[in-house]
């Protein structure tokens, strides 16, 4: 029990755009959260920088209590916290089990994978994303939600403690979302703690009991998601200013 | 520039310490992976492909059976070193996409090494060749740390620049020869020996390629950013692979060596390095069998050639000289335009439509 993440005055910085800016906030273990903002918020940059794809200029990022801050992505994978993309990505000549299993590979799957098996260990994620019956089929046919779920079947294969979605719903009709949302809520059942991005308010509105607001790379407010949609700079970044009317 | 070099001293430092652990990783994944794979190749013996692999194996062991065939098993043999040579770039560019111009440096390191020891310490021509593809595998530790760094063709330029940096050196260095030698043996005990070679060197490559090490060689080469949210410490495994490649490129170069009974800079010679791209692209990148097939294609097709112009006298038979770099880039036009994914895949399929066809399915 207790705090999983803890996110300290975290920046970066592209040149002269600060994407994030000065970040501070903390998750509990097997909380749902969500983060929302509008395109360009700086969303998927502070994925990045907490999956260690990016370094930050400046503050830290606390894992189960240890410093992850300029890790490695896969050592960082390796210590329990597994994301998706927003553009997803898949291996391209393998067939979907074997995009699951790669993942079941990493150090922290093997721990699973030598005990049960790795074929085993994969089909079972397969399974339980539902895409068991295309286990042999290159990822290039599957449609855009059966690649979501792929993801988020690869993205467990570490056997993560925290999972990081990245705009998990975005290009998928109603259907599809349905289903990764009762995907998500399996995922809960299990402990799973469950960071997940988005910016179309009305999705995660419905879905998570607590969002965190950014914009333009600032943090603007952490609360339920009636409090987050009714402040002011949320809806303001999303619906402009009121000035200059009539 | 003093910090450069500390930077880059502190680099080799780093991964030397990385490499026994690297190595012992890397058979550990293999041994323990054996028992399924050995359980892969029952299922996979009876299929049309492997039927055909070992008629071409037969038509190979028995060929010297058949009259005056004495000169072109000569070329046969150069075909199986360059076989080697070329399913070893194939594993690092078609299996793991790293992408290296330069192979002819662990080609010609491999076979500088073994002629000085057998030089210096006496040692047998079969020793030479193994002890020569380790120092290969050094070298190859040696480059990769800096290049693998860089992508694309950044990696291929920077291998590139290595290997020419090594033929310069070689270049002023006297030819060699060494005095006890392979080719004091009997022609078609050589003959089979280099197919021994051949046969193990790739079969050893094709198990790692479809083994559990293989599938994440592909995943590095698919996409290394999602391999790395896979939890993959891609560094580790392209530096495994790169051991492996440099490896068996040694050993090919080890195995030129012994044949040509010296080592000059003529055994670092760049256009070995295209040679092996153009066999690999001529059977087809990521199949390792694929290079073998080109590497007898392009023996045969340059011989062939050869022959032609030297038949036809007068002016044509100047060309002659320059049969290989002629076909070499003969097939590099061809390939690109008519069969950039290799023709072995096709033709195999050809076949087996044919014969499905003749056996009446």
């Amino acid at each position: 029990m207790g705090m999983i993440l803890e996110v300290k005055n975290l920046t970066k910085k592209y040149g002269g755009l600060t994407a994030v800016n000065d970040m501070s906030f903390e998750i509990m273990r097997g909380e749902f959260i969500g983060l929302i903002g509008p395109n360009g918020a700086g969303k998927t940059t502070l994925f990045n920088v907490i999956s260690g794809f990016e370094k930050p200029n400046s503050g830290s990022i606390r894992f189960d209590g240890m410093d992850i801050t300029g890790l490695k992505p896969f050592r960082i994978v390796n210590l329990g916290i597994s994301r998706t993309f927003q553009l997803v990505r898949s291996f391209r000549y393998l067939t979907t089990l074997d995009n699951v299993s790669v993942a079941c590979l990493s150090q922290r799957g093997k721990e699973i994978s030598n005990i049960v098996g790795i074929n085993n260990y994969a089909s079972t994620l397969l399974a339980s994303v539902g895409l068991i019956d295309k286990a042999r089929l290159p990822p290039v046919i599957l449609p855009h939600g059966d690649l979501r779920r792929l993801e988020i079947a690869k993205a467990l294969g570490s056997n993560p403690q925290l999972l990081l979605l990245d705009e998990p719903f975005s290009g998928l009709s109603h259907e599809e979302a349905e289903g990764i949302i009762s995907l998500i809520n399996k995922l809960r059942e299990e402990g799973l703690t469950i960071f997940i991005t988005g910016h179309v308010l009305r999705e995660l509105m419905n879905l998570v009991p607590r969002v965190i607001a950014m914009v333009q790379g600032k943090f603007v407010i952490d609360g339920p998601p009636r409090e987050v949609a009714n402040h002011k700079l949320v809806l303001e970044a999303y619906l402009g200013r009121g000035e200059g009317f009539a | 520039m003093l910090t450069k070099i500390r930077q880059l001293l502190s680099i080799y430092k780093k991964s030397i310490k990385n490499f026994f652990p690297s190595l012992k990783a890397g058979t550990k994944n293999i041994i323990k992976d054996l028992p399924n794979q050995l359980n892969n190749v029952k299922m996979r013996i009876f299929t049309f492909k492997s039927g055909l692999t070992i008629l071409c194996l037969i038509i190979l062991i028995l060929f010297p059976i058949f009259p005056e065939t004495e000169y072109y098993i000569s070329i046969l043999m150069y075909a199986m070193i360059f076989a080697i040579l070329a399913a070893s770039w194939d594993f690092l560019v078609g299996f793991v996409g790293q992408i290296s111009f330069g192979h002819a440096m662990f080609f010609g390191i491999s076979g500088y090494s073994g002629a000085l020891l057998i030089q210096n310490l006496g040692i047998s021509w079969f020793a030479s060749i193994f002890l020569g593809a380790i120092v290969a595998i050094f070298l190859g530790l040696f480059i990769a740390t800096p290049c693998l760094r860089l992508k694309g063709p950044y990696l291929a330029l920077g291998t590139q620049a290595f290997a020419l940096i090594l033929f310069n050196l070689m270049l002023s260095q006297k030819e060699l020869n060494i005095t006890q030698s392979f080719t004091d043996l009997d022609y078609i005990l050589q003959y089979f020996i280099l197919m021994g070679f051949m046969i193990i060197s790739l079969s050893i490559m094709l198990i790692i390629v479809k083994s559990k090490l293989g599938t994440i060689f592909k995943s590095i080469r698919d996409d290394q950013i999602c391999a790395d949210a896979s939890g993959i410490n891609t560094t580790k495994y392209k530096l495994i692979a790169f051991i492996i490649s440099s490896f068996f490129a040694g050993i090919a170069g080890g195995l030129y060596m012994v044949k040509i009974s010296s080592v000059s800079y003529g055994n670092f010679l760049p256009l070995y390095s295209f040679y092996a791209i153009i066999m690999a692209a001529i059977g087809g990148l990521g199949t390792i069998t694929g290079a073998a097939v080109g590497s007898f294609i392009f023996f045969i097709i340059q011989e062939i050639f050869s022959e032609l112009f030297s038949a036809s006298g007068g002016q044509m038979e100047a060309f002659a000289n320059y049969g290989p770099v002629l076909v070499f880039a003969l097939f590099l036009i061809l390939v690109i335009r008519f069969a950039d994914q290799g023709i072995m895949k096709p033709a195999v399929e050809r076949l087996k439509e044919l014969f499905d066809l003749l056996m009446g399915r």
